[in-house]
């Protein structure tokens, strides 16, 4: 609906503008027609003279007349049948070219600024999102449907100023929850630098920032260690990102300050115990983090990046440093040859605590307690869809075979885990697909493995 | 040196290193294999048409959206999203807004 509406204002003044021109141009064009003769010799008699000097003045006079009574029609109170009563009046009067062409022209500014009074503002807005429904069948647990809801405000203020609003709605706990996931400021400070305030997207996590949203993620679940794993989300605080372009290649970059994670160093489940809290929006232990990302595009199809961010973590007495690393690589490629799109991701991430004493006085009955505090993970994927393939159904089916592992065996967690997952999509439209997929799961550690089946509706608008 | 390298190693685990190495020997293939075909490329930005930045880029991380499914008012909005999210340069940003607004936006 809200989309509709710049369109349609622009529709209605375009149409508004063009119908008064072509009326007043018929209007002026008749008037011309129905003017007197010119003599047919090149000089004119005194009395000629005197005849047409008369008719202009008489025609001056009714064009006078005629102003008035189209204000008076312009106003509240209209006479009946004014479109006719006007056109036979025009008809009847004679008015010189160029001054017709002027005041027409003033009556196309006037009625411009008047149309431009009405329009909604400089601001251009666009509502967007993406929404999902999913089932999942994990062994060993009840299956369930799921769904959720993301919606994307764009506000684009001036050439330069836009701001990036997104939330979540989605089921948790029996009941729906709201997430702000994004409230950023952005503004461009020249060619190659931009600059954002707020809460934003985690540029060192390329798939949280490119890949995350649930119609371009080809697979219903996401990826361990690289999604609600070991790398922020979103960041609260300022960046400074942009491209520099070398050549033909290509220089991505980002920095920012946020606020730092929070050390988890007491919880009811012990597996949580030294992990870093990422919700830590109000930024317990007053701690800063700095971090950054580094991306390369040798050529269009291909972009490698690095990122990485460092803080110090856990209560201001006794903090530690933590750095998080995260390497990505990205190869997408449109093959005639193989007669479709194919798409290769990988993102490995890595998570340094320094030692903490946990519990130094016993009593949450798990201390004092000191570990080795370094987890990695990620994934690799591909996928492949025929798209040069000239079958309508066929070209829009894609396969896609993920590999994803955590390692936090030496932790409080326990237990490493890998995954093996199959996918087959079908795209419905650029923005809509329907997922399947089966997933193989490993653990030791003396876990259970936990396959499972997943589905998943996925739509971006 | 070897030292260092185990201790990398070591550090980010086998998988890890395999994934980073695979990467920078897979970018180095392929740039290697279309280094002869990069005219096209070599001009960067400045030598391809609008239609194909808009290929190159938006799919790079998602599928191509027809043109026709915004108008282009909010193609506007939507590509000065793209530009800081997705790190598009002036010129591309330009060229790519002008053939979405000219395409049926």
């Amino acid at each position: 609906m809200v989309r509709a509406i710049p369109m349609t204002m622009n529709q209605m003044t375009t149409r508004a503008l063009i119908a008064l021109v072509c009326s007043l141009s018929s209007a002026t064009a008749i008037a011309q027609e129905t003017a007197p003769s010119p003599p047919s010799s090149d000089y004119v008699s005194r009395a000629e003279y005197d005849k047409l000097k008369a008719e202009h003045e008489a025609m001056k006079q009714e064009l006078d007349a005629l102003k008035e009574t189209v204000k008076q029609l312009a106003g509240p109170s209209q006479a009946p049948e004014p479109s006719k009563q006007v056109s036979e009046e025009k008809q009847a009067v004679a008015v010189p070219p160029e001054a017709a062409t002027e005041e027409l022209r003033q009556e196309v500014e006037t009625l411009k600024a008047q149309v431009k009074e009405t329009f909604p503002g400089s601001t251009r807005f666009l509502l967007g999102g993406y929404g999902t429904a999913g089932f999942t069948a994990r062994s060993g647990e009840d299956p369930f449907f799921d769904a959720a809801f993301n919606a994307i405000f764009l506000f684009k203020m001036t050439d330069r100023l836009l701001f990036e609003g997104e939330l979540e709605f989605e089921f948790e706990d029996n009941q729906t929850t709201t997430n702000l996931e994004i409230a950023q400021v952005s503004y461009l400070l020249n060619d190659y630098m931009t600059i954002g305030l707020g809460r934003f997207l985690n540029p060192t996590n390329y798939f949280v920032e490119r890949q995350h949203m649930n119609w371009v993620n080809k697979l219903p679940d996401k990826p361990l260690a690289v999604y609600d794993g070991l790398l922020p989300e979103s960041e609260l605080g300022g960046q400074l990102r942009g491209v520099i372009p070398i050549g033909a290649t290509k220089l991505e970059y980002a920095a920012f300050v946020a606020n730092a994670p929070g050390l988890i160093t007491q919880s009811d489940d012990f597996s949580e115990i030294g992990m870093l809290d990422f919700d830590n929006d109000s930024n317990f232990g007053g701690h800063v983090a700095v971090g950054g990302h580094v991306g390369f595009i040798p050529i269009p199809q291909i972009e490698v990046g690095y990122g990485i961010q460092r803080s110090k973590v856990g209560p201001r007495d006794q903090a530690v440093e933590a750095i998080l690393q995260s390497a990505d690589f990205n190869y997408v490629q449109d093959s005639p040859l193989l007669k479709g799109l194919i798409t290769a991701r990988a993102q490995w991430v890595w998570s340094h605590v320094d030692r903490f004493v946990f519990d130094p006085d016993g009593e949450q009955g798990i201390g004092p307690l000191t570990f080795n505090n370094n987890r990695n993970g990620g994934y690799a994927q591909i996928s492949y869809r025929p798209t040069h393939i000239d079958n309508d159904y066929l070209k829009n089916i894609e396969g896609v075979f993920r590999y994803d592992r955590f390692n936090q065996l030496h932790t409080p967690v326990g237990f490493d885990e890998q995954r093996f997952t199959i996918g087959l999509n079908y795209w419905v439209t650029p923005s809509a697909v329907l997922k399947l997929a089966y997933e193989f799961d490993e653990k030791n550690g003396g876990a259970r493995d936990q396959d499972a089946f997943l589905m998943q509706a996925a739509v971006g608008f | 040196m070897k030292e260092i390298v185990v201790r990398i190693f070591k550090w980010i685990g086998l998988p890890g290193a395999t994934i980073i190495i695979s990467c920078i020997a897979i970018t180095w293939l392929i740039g290697c294999a279309t280094n002869k075909q990069s005219a096209e490329v070599a001009a960067g930005a400045a030598g391809k048409s609008g239609a194909q930045l808009w290929a190159e880029n938006c799919v790079r991380c998602h599928n191509i959206r027809s043109p026709g499914s915004l108008s282009p008012v909010q193609w506007e909005v939507a590509m000065m999203h793209m530009r800081v999210r997705a790190n598009l340069t002036p010129d591309e940003h330009k060229k790519i807004l002008e053939f979405l607004k000219s395409s049926g936006g």
